[in-house]
């Protein structure tokens, strides 16, 4: 099981955070962990997502960044002992 | 009256003229309590809305209606059951990548979240069946929100959007007057494409074919694509939502791939050594066993959607982008006449008969002999099961929107509907739903707005009383346990159409197909055509599940 953290900036819009759990999910990626927080004053999210799996991270980079509100992703190598501890 | 409503601009009144904006001028729709304020402004719109006898049937012919035009289809719906009833045709169009805006009434944002009466959150439900989806809570966003609708319908890769509009907010008038809108920038920056690490594997390949998906069709760049192929004199197959885009005559064209490819097609693809696949995705029906498929290929993947690459097939090139210009950009001549004339041989080798022996009706007989005789620019479309797969074999196809038909998602019950939304879109073009029994039941109730609009839609039932491809695998892969397959009961079909004014024939014997055709074709409105077929007839060839593409079974 690989586990991954992805750094995700969004839009401050509707559902924006279900719409990266469902995603998450379907895609098949267990959800560890979550943190996130809007700054008000530019109404940009900012979302660390852990989560982990047997497949390639490239394929949920990929598929959150086709969301309409996300500006970017970032993923963190080798966050395995993060996740584990 | 009137005077009252051109001095106001409800949110109800606003959603038609942004639609008109947008140049919609037909929707399908069913209404209901919490979006009653659209209907009621749908009254004094220009906007021509087509009754349908339920939701679904409104999905999916708007999802007709915008793959025969390239346009967006528009559908309406009420909230709770009517919202619901849509999920199937947006989970459709997500599939088939098809543009949509569906627009559902929703209960006052006073009373959401109280569970009121048909109240459910479809804003919700939309998140997995959707390309995106909105909530308008706040009269002022509601323009800015339809704009962007079908902005990102048609963006990139296309898709259906739902804007979820509470009743308190189309009835608030609005404080400004409509707004102008620009279209939405692609926020995706694709990469660079290599095109000269891609002409480099084109040269060097000795055993290339083209391997063509609906996203041709998609990026309106079938001309594009039958230039390349001029070009390059590729041998080329098809997956399902392809067809048409390869011209159906031409000498390299091997037909469709996959489960219930050709043969000579699944043969070429799992001894090329450079597979070219052009806005397509390596769907399972097509791969067949993933690991075992075109096992000795290079991959050039063109596509729209950054995340189709290397998702099911590591590509060692991606051509990102738009196929209009893209496709050009790698239209070199290439030296492989050994190959054509190997996938040549093949194709004549394994081409379709139709000598089938005895006095029962052969149904790709009757298929072949359709698309021989309808005009031109007939519109087919399809339901899912035995006969889908037969008109895909069997119909000579000229353009992708020319072939509707529910290839990601395989709903079964798309077929009728999504031909009356053909019709409407293309009121000059015959428009032909190959349908089966089992399929047609499914939304049979939209014989009624055939009824209502007197739409000249031809219906070819292809009838054995079962639930055939079902009743085939429990055959093949279930030790013959038949289970809830068969439809003998069914209703008599011909009386069933005449109760809605459709006239009807049912045809059992195979010297009385010709006839039977020509009385169709020529009939000057709607036409049910049930055709008796034996109940055991099988779709052939069939690669079994997990199983690669050139082990397939061809008859028992």
């Amino acid at each position: 099981m690989n586990h991954y953290q992805l750094n995700i900036k969004a839009d401050d819009k509707q559902v924006v955070l279900e719409r990266i759990l469902q995603v998450a999910r379907y895609r098949g990626f267990l959800i560890s962990g979550i943190n996130a927080r809007v700054n008000t004053g530019t109404n940009i999210g900012s979302i660390e997502l852990m989560v982990r799996s047997e497949r390639s991270i490239e394929l949920l980079v990929d598929q959150i960044n086709k969301l309409v509100d996300i500006k970017e992703v970032s993923v963190e190598n080798d966050v395995s002992q993060l996740c584990s501890a | 009256m009137k005077m009252a409503s051109e001095q106001r601009l409800t949110g109800g009144s606003l959603l038609f003229k942004v639609l008109q904006q947008h140049g919609v001028q037909h929707v399908f729709g069913y209404p209901g309590g919490a979006i009653m304020p659209i209907y009621d402004a749908l009254v004094d719109s220009d906007v021509q809305h087509f009754l349908c006898r339920h939701e679904q049937g409104a999905a999916f012919s708007a999802l007709g209606y915008a793959r025969a035009s390239g346009k967006v289809g528009v559908c309406l719906a009420t909230s709770g059951p009517g919202a619901t009833n849509l999920i199937t045709g947006l989970a459709d169009a997500l599939a088939d990548s098809i543009p949509m805006v569906a627009i559902t009434g929703q209960v006052p944002t006073s009373a959401m979240g109280s569970d009121a009466f048909q109240e459910i959150d479809i804003f919700g439900l939309s998140l997995a069946c959707t390309k995106h989806s909105f909530q308008v809570t706040d009269i002022k966003d509601l323009a800015k929100v339809l704009h962007k609708a079908f902005a990102i319908a048609l963006e990139g890769r296309q898709g259906p959007v739902l804007v979820d509009i509470p009743k308190d907010i189309q009835l608030a008038e609005v404080p400004h007057d409509i707004e102008h809108f620009s279209p939405l920038k692609n926020k995706v920056k694709l990469p660079p494409a290599n095109v000269g690490k891609a002409i480099a594997l084109l040269n060097q390949a000795k055993k290339p074919v083209l391997y063509v998906g609906g996203g041709v069709g998609m990026a309106n760049a079938v001309d594009e694509l039958r230039g390349f192929i001029d070009t390059t004199g590729l041998p080329s197959v098809s997956t399902l939502k392809g067809l048409g885009a390869v011209a159906p005559k031409d000498d390299n064209y091997l037909g469709m791939l996959g489960m219930h490819g050709t043969k000579a097609a699944n043969l070429a693809v799992q001894e090329s050594d450079l597979l070219i696949a052009v806005g397509a995705r390596f769907d399972d029906r097509v791969t067949g066993l993933l690991n075992e498929f075109a096992p000795h290929a290079k991959v050039i993947h063109f596509d729209i959607d950054t995340a189709e690459i290397h998702k099911r097939r590591y590509a060692d090139v991606a051509i990102l982008g738009d196929l209009k210009v893209n496709l050009p950009a790698l239209a070199i001549p290439l030296s492989i006449d050994d190959w054509q004339q190997t996938c040549a041989k093949r194709k004549q080798q394994f081409a379709w008969r139709y000598d089938h022996p005895g006095e029962n009706i052969f149904a790709p007989a009757v298929l072949k002999e359709v698309s021989e005789k309808m005009p031109s620019n007939t519109c087919v479309t399809t339901d899912v099961g035995q006969h889908q797969m037969w008109a895909a074999q069997h119909m000579l196809l000229n353009d992708p929107s020319n072939f509707l038909t529910s290839g990601g998602m395989g709903t079964m019950g798309f077929g009728l509907p999504a031909a009356i939304g053909a019709q409407v879109s293309r009121p000059n073009d015959c428009v032909i739903a190959v349908s089966g029994d089992g399929s047609i039941m499914m939304n049979v109730q939209e014989l009624s707005t055939i009824k209502r609009f007197q739409l000249p839609v031809k219906i070819l039932l292809i009838d054995n009383a079962k639930l055939g491809m079902v009743r085939q695998w429990q055959d093949l892969f279930f030790d013959g346990r038949l289970s809830e397959t068969d439809l003998s009961d069914n209703p008599e079909f011909t009386v069933l159409a005449s109760a809605f004014g459709i006239k009807a024939k049912e045809i059992t014997k195979k010297s009385e197909v010709s006839a039977a055709i020509d009385e169709m074709l020529d009939h000057n409105g709607p036409y049910l055509l049930q055709v008796k077929i034996d109940a055991l007839d099988n779709v052939w060839p069939l690669v079994p599940p997990n199983t690669a593409n050139d082990k397939m079974m061809e008859s028992i």
